[in-house]
């Protein structure tokens, strides 16, 4: 087990090496001159050449790469070019925000979405599991940013409950701050019930058709035990993964959420690095989305070696 | 029913059995084409990207106003010379709806075919020929995936400027790998087969091999995936468009729309980005309806 | 009525079930009214095609069917209790105490994730024991499965253990509840020779402490006659003939049984002496509408009778049950015409010139830093015309020879696969255009090796413009030859290949590797997925384009009977190695064998009924990762001369001219009968 973890974290370090590289791409060599492009066509080509020469894009792309790479394993990302000051200590503080809203989305979601899964396929092709389904589909098709807007207009302003603008103020108790965040999580909410249950129906519908499942019926089992001990031990592995592929990926939706709700979160922190074309901000926050989703991956993988004796046997070899 | 295909003894009465076998088979296909139109997720579907397919094409003769220089009084709520109001600068939210089909329609669909285009190529070439070019490209396709699209197109969109064709360039280039890991795993399933063997003992090329022999047996993953790819093209342009980084001003784009209009949401009025949210929603279920029913069809049978 | 239906106390009785499948809203019918009954202790078989409803059947009888799946009509009684009306409760509570299954694939059967102890356990919880107890009743349940170590293996995993002891854990559970019902589908299907030997020896041991009824589905007749006291024959969806095994095999009275029988290569026939019996026409689609005889389509006696009356079920006064036909008492006619077309189809190979030469072949994969040597110094030479036979269980490497001759893999350095004297190039890629016509290759899977999305005439076509070099028309016009000679129509060349049954679909890939002309053809495991009368047409196909064109075969089979029938020469294979090789008369008849040989043939069920001693062989297959010192075969011989086996690897010795051994035992040992086993190891 020991050995897998280490390789797991041995390929996560490959991938963000990959990933760092891909964002460098995009940030240092496709745009060509970086300060023209902060400062704008306007500017004086000295102010230009100063400023590439504070931030070092003056210099060869080798040797810029491989300060950048070496930034980022270890976790430094340099200075914002509108605050002057570290990047992480802006970061950070955003981070935890979105992580607060994070969590919530998904403490309400995992268990409905899981039970809405599991009830379709017991119910395979009749009305209530078409219903599920076509509800999930639904649901997970539209952009975070839409759903959130009709929450806002229906709830927060037109039925009065919730709060419009989400950001917390300092010292709000903890049921105070679900005021706050509960409308911006619901939108995520709807957002991600689709896959999670979709997947778990599939899961569930994929084990209940197998043949152990066949020998615990044929053992003379009731329903309710076969589901609890032999099919949904099996038929939530893929359900973790999406789950897992999920919490990284709810970094995409996340800024439109913010953006509605105006709250400050890692989201919004980009687009205002988005508008004042902050390099090293925008830089910082996408590798640290990127970092949570392989450490949600690795943890998935986890979770599935536990509950599945094979991958957990054979992966350490 | 792979009990009635699998093995059967022949002789002389073959031909007749074949040919009862064939119109059997044919009718199957067929009938199961029926069952999808008949399904009413499908239909509502089409119907749907239809309609605004059809706004999208003759956008003049349907809005009753110019969608870009018409002016009114400014947040009139909907009403019957204005169906859907007027937003905040007095246009007609009903013609701006109208006319912010066709930016992302016209970026959307292309945007997928180019990513699922490349998504093919490479997934083909990581599928056939494994060993080590495999495993450079699924360390930098893990790479791409590992970061929500909506994410690096914001950044790409950022440093590259916004036009339509970034836009295209970024999201097909983002939803490359994607495909690719896809398609990847369809065509290592099949270049087990035998046929593949067989292939290569009669001396064909890989490249024979790979396109004339291998990709017509995954194309109905392949065209699932371009129906799926579609919808998250919409919904990516929608939200890059949202955040900034969509089809440069002054689009009507539906999400620059929302973007323009949600802070006038907690003065009431609701309307001006309720119905081009709307529009989105409207588009983006549609076609997941669409691609939902052919993946039922044309998916893992 | 007849007397064995109403023989009282019977565990099982099966009435007039009716079943269907519904497939895209229409009603198919799977079960005709199919009426049988098994008394305690006795064993029944269902043999038939795929198709035939004898799962369906198995499955309809514990009421388990798919989900599109309805009995129709008709009654299942268990001990007097009718199943098909049952309660969910009742039905739960029944197949805990009184009925039971043995699955075909025991490696699905058994929960991945849960540990063999909790699954085995689990059987006696529910009968309602306590913890403790239930555990104590597991380790006793492992025991008599013969299971040597039952408190390590509760500890395991499913996937941590062979396919044959996965089935002796399914066995134990199916046992916990000494059921009245025992139903067997399939259970040895996807095991080797030797284990399946092994489980079957074990079932007929705990048939004798058991009062089941069973119930036994497969599609190996030696088994059923083997194990089982009586026999139903199924096709399309009604038992056509019903009697005791033994009986039934060797005087069937039903055309449908004989045709089944006669299409088996038996009693030790061969290609120069005899074709094997076809059975013309094809099995009817599943639901088709069949009012009278469900064999009148293809019946050689069908008349008017036939064609407007169902039949009667007759009763075979001279040793029980009935035949479902109105002319059971002409079936000699049946036998006397397929006499009457057993024609020999070739002469005897004479001294041809050798056209393959392997010499020090061995193959060697690498996985995760270790070295798996998959073949090991194999030497064998191919005369033209000839069939070299190679036979083996998983594992052997019989596959991976065929591939190295074929260049998909390449051979290790020092290894040589010559054609015509002349060494090729290890990979296919590198080898001429003539050598890469001269050796083609008709693969296990039709399915697999057509490509699906090609038309077959395509398919030929370009088989025959690649290796040929002939182009356009004149391609189109030889591919229509070929294909009218292996009897596909034209009409066929232009459907998909999914369009065609699998019998059809292996012609056409026949069709393929004999369109250069090939000198060599290697077939691996050509009619294993096929059933029995249409593999007998497959045979007979091979035989006759061997005799008109020299070819020579490699043929891989595990199936002892069909070597028998095709080989010229019989290679037996075990851990990557050569074990014995020789003519199949040396192998078959004349003796003596390798052990390992002996122990193979020793574990085939006969279908004719022939007694043999059963050779046990201890333990499982070492991994070929990690062979055993000495010879690879000692860790389970059954002559084992320790301090020599296990130490020294033995060279061949020539047993007789042409007739090679792998073994330290000289002839006249070897020739020494063993002595049969105290009991069943596990």
């Amino acid at each position: 087990m020991r050995r897998f973890v280490l390789k797991r974290i041995g390929s996560i370090a490959i991938t963000l090496w990959l990933l760092a590289t891909i964002v460098f791409v995009f940030v240092n060599v496709l745009p060509g001159d970086i300060g023209r492009k902060v400062l704008g066509p306007t500017a004086q080509p000295a102010d230009v050449a100063a400023f590439n020469a504070r931030l070092g894009t003056d210099r060869p792309l080798i040797e810029q790469y491989v300060t950048s790479m070496r930034r980022v394993f270890t976790l430094d990302f340099g200075e914002s070019f509108q605050t002057g000051g570290p990047v992480t200590d802006l970061v950070l503080p955003a981070l935890g925000r979105s992580a607060k809203l994070a969590i919530l989305a998904f403490v309400i979601t995992i268990p409905i979405s899981i039970a809405a899964g599991i009830y379709a396929a017991r119910r395979q092709d009749r009305l209530a599991d078409r219903v599920t389904v076509n509800i999930g589909l639904a649901s997970t098709s539209v952009p975070e940013f839409v759903t959130a807007s009709v929450l806002l207009a229906v709830f927060a302003v037109q039925l009065q409950l919730g709060k419009v603008y989400a950001n917390v103020p300092e010292g709000t108790s903890f049921l105070g701050q679900l005021d706050y965040l509960l409308l911006p999580a619901l939108a995520m909410v709807v957002s991600y019930f689709g896959y999670i249950a979709r997947m778990t129906r599939a899961g569930v519908i994929g084990a209940l058709h197998a043949d152990y499942t066949r020998t615990a019926t044929m053992k003379g089992m009731d329903p309710g035990q076969v589901m609890r001990r032999h099919v949904l031990r099996n038929a939530l592995a893929p359900t973790i993964t999406v789950i897992s592929v999920q919490i990284g990926y709810l970094f995409g939706g996340i800024v439109g959420v913010e953006k509605v709700f105006n709250y400050p979160g890692l989201g919004t922190m980009m687009l205002n690095a988005v508008g004042k074309k902050d390099i090293p901000v925008l830089q910082a926050s996408v590798l640290i989305v990127g970092i949570i989703y392989m450490l949600s991956t690795l943890l998935a993988d986890l979770v599935i070696a536990y509950l599945n004796p094979r991958v957990r046997l054979e992966a350490g070899r | 029913m792979s009990d009635v295909t699998k093995s059967q003894g022949e002789d002389e009465v073959i031909t007749l059995a074949v040919a009862a076998g064939v119109s059997e088979r044919r009718q199957a296909r067929k009938e199961s084409w029926r069952q999808i139109r008949r399904r009413p997720s499908f239909i509502i579907g089409v119907v749907i990207v239809t309609i605004w397919v059809l706004c999208a094409l003759f956008p003049d003769a349907i809005a009753p106003f110019d969608p870009l220089n018409y002016r009114a009084e400014l947040n009139q709520p909907p009403s019957g010379d204005h169906f859907f109001g007027t937003d905040k600068g007095g246009r007609d939210v009903f013609s701006r709806v109208i006319a912010g089909a066709r930016d992302v329609l016209k970026i959307a669909p292309l945007a997928a075919l180019l990513g699922v285009f490349g998504g093919v190529i490479l997934g083909m070439l990581m599928g056939y020929l494994r060993g080590r070019f495999d495993t450079i490209a699924s360390r930098i396709v893990e790479a791409f995936i590992s970061l929500p699209v909506v994410l690096l197109g914001l950044l790409a969109i950022t440093t590259l400027g916004n036009s339509n064709w970034v836009v295209i360039g970024v999201v097909a280039t983002l939803f490359t790998p994607i495909v690719a890991r896809t398609v990847r795993s369809a065509v290592l399933a099949e270049r087990d087969l035998d046929y593949v063997t067989s292939a290569r003992l009669r001396g064909e090329s890989g490249a024979f091999i790979m396109f004339r022999e291998i990709l017509p047996n995954v194309m109905g993953p392949i065209i699932v995936e371009l129906t799926i790819r579609v919808g998250y093209a919409v919904f990516t342009v929608a939200t890059l468009s949202f955040l900034g980084a969509g089809p440069p001003p002054p689009s009507p784009d539906w999400g620059a729309q929302v973007s323009d209009n949600y802070n006038s949401i907690v003065a009431g009025f609701w309307w001006s980005t309720f119905f081009p949210a709307a529009a989105i929603a409207s588009l983006v279920v549609a076609v997941n309806l669409i691609a939902d029913a052919v993946q039922s069809v044309l998916g893992d049978s | 009525m007849t007397a064995d239906q109403t023989r009282t106390g019977a565990a099982l009785e099966v009435e007039d079930l009716k079943v269907v499948y519904t497939v895209r809203g229409i009603d198919r019918e799977v079960l005709r009214g199919v009426s049988f009954s098994v008394a305690p202790g006795e064993a029944y078989g269902l043999v038939g095609e795929s198709g035939c409803g004898k799962s369906t059947c198995a499955f309809a009888a514990v009421r388990y069917l798919p989900r599109n799946g309805r009995i129709v009509g008709g009654h299942v009684r268990v001990g007097g209790r009718d199943v098909t009306s049952m309660s969910q409760k009742d039905l739960q509570d029944f197949r805990a105490r009184e009925a039971s299954m043995v699955y075909q694939d025991p490696a699905q059967a058994l929960n991945p994730t849960l540990r063999i102890g909790a699954q085995v356990t689990e059987s006696f919880l529910l009968l309602g024991q306590k913890k403790a107890q239930a555990r104590a009743s597991a380790l006793e349940a492992l025991r008599k499965v013969r299971i040597a170590d039952p408190e390590r293996v509760m500890d395991r995993y499913p996937f941590q253990l062979s396919g044959g002891m996965q089935q002796r854990v399914v066995i134990a559970m199916a046992l916990a509840c000494n059921p009245k019902l025992l139903v067997l589908d399939e259970p040895t299907t996807g095991l080797d020779a030797t284990v399946e030997a092994e489980v079957l020896d074990l079932v007929r041991v705990l048939r004798q402490e058991s009062d089941a009824a069973v119930v036994m589905i497969a599609h190996n007749l030696g088994i059923i006659r083997s194990l089982c006291d009586r026999v139903g024959v199924m096709y399309a969806g009604r038992i056509v003939e019903e009697g005791p095994s033994g009986e039934v095999f060797d005087s069937p009275r039903h055309p449908y049984t004989v045709g089944l029988l006669r299409s088996l290569p038996r009693h030790g026939a061969h290609k120069t002496e005899s074709a094997l019996a076809t059975i013309p026409g094809i099995l009817p689609q599943i639901g088709t509408p069949l009012p009278t005889c469900v064999y009148v389509d293809r019946c050689p006696l069908a008349d008017d009778v036939c064609q407007t009356q169902v039949p009667p079920k007759v009763p075979i006064a001279d040793r029980g049950g009935f035949a479902l036909c109105h002319h059971s008492d002409r079936i000699p006619e049946v036998e006397a015409q397929l006499d009457a077309v057993q024609i020999s189809v070739l002469s005897p190979s004479d001294d041809s010139p050798d056209v393959l030469e392997l010499s020090a072949v061995s193959k060697t994969f690498h996985q995760r830093g270790h070295d798996i040597p998959a073949l090991v110094g194999v030497d064998l030479t191919l005369a033209a015309g000839d069939t070299l036979g190679i036979v083996g269980e998983s594992g052997s490497g019989k596959s991976t020879l065929a591939k190295t001759i074929l260049g998909i893999e390449a051979v290790d350095d020092g290894g040589v696969v010559a054609l015509d004297g002349s060494e090729l190039a290890p990979a296919t890629n590198d080898r001429s255009a003539d050598s890469k016509r001269a050796m083609q290759m008709v693969f296990q899977n039709p399915d697999s090796a057509l490509n699906r999305s090609w038309s077959v005439r395509r398919i030929l076509v370009r088989s025959m413009q690649k290796l040929t070099g002939i182009g356009g028309e004149e391609a189109n016009t030889k591919v229509e030859a070929l294909a009218a000679h292996l009897r596909l129509t034209p009409r066929h060349l232009d459907l998909k290949p999914r369009q065609l049954s699998g019998g059809l679909k292996q012609r056409v890939a026949i069709a393929r590797a004999f369109a250069g002309d090939p000198r060599i053809v290697v077939c691996d495991e050509p009619t294993s997925a096929l059933d029995v009368s249409v593999q007998a047409a497959i045979l007979n196909l091979l035989a006759s384009l061997q005799s008109e064109n020299k070819t020579s075969y490699v043929f891989i089979t595990h199936d002892m009977g069909v070597v028998r029938y095709l080989a010229d020469r019989i290679a037996v294979m075990y851990l990557g190695r050569i074990m014995e090789i020789g003519s199949t008369d040396q192998i078959f008849d004349d003796g003596p064998n390798h052990p390992y040989t002996e122990a193979l043939l020793s574990a085939v069920p006969s279908v004719d009924g022939e007694v043999r001693t059963r050779i046990p062989l201890a333990g499982e297959v070492p991994s070929p990762a990690n062979p055993p010192a000495g010879c690879v075969f000692h860790t389970r011989c059954h002559r084992l001369v320790a301090g020599l086996c296990d130490v020294t690897e033995p060279e061949p010795i020539e047993l007789a001219p042409g007739h090679l051994s792998r073994c330290h035992l000289d002839a006249a040992t070897l020739a020494q009968p063993v002595k049969p086993p105290a009991s069943v190891s596990g």
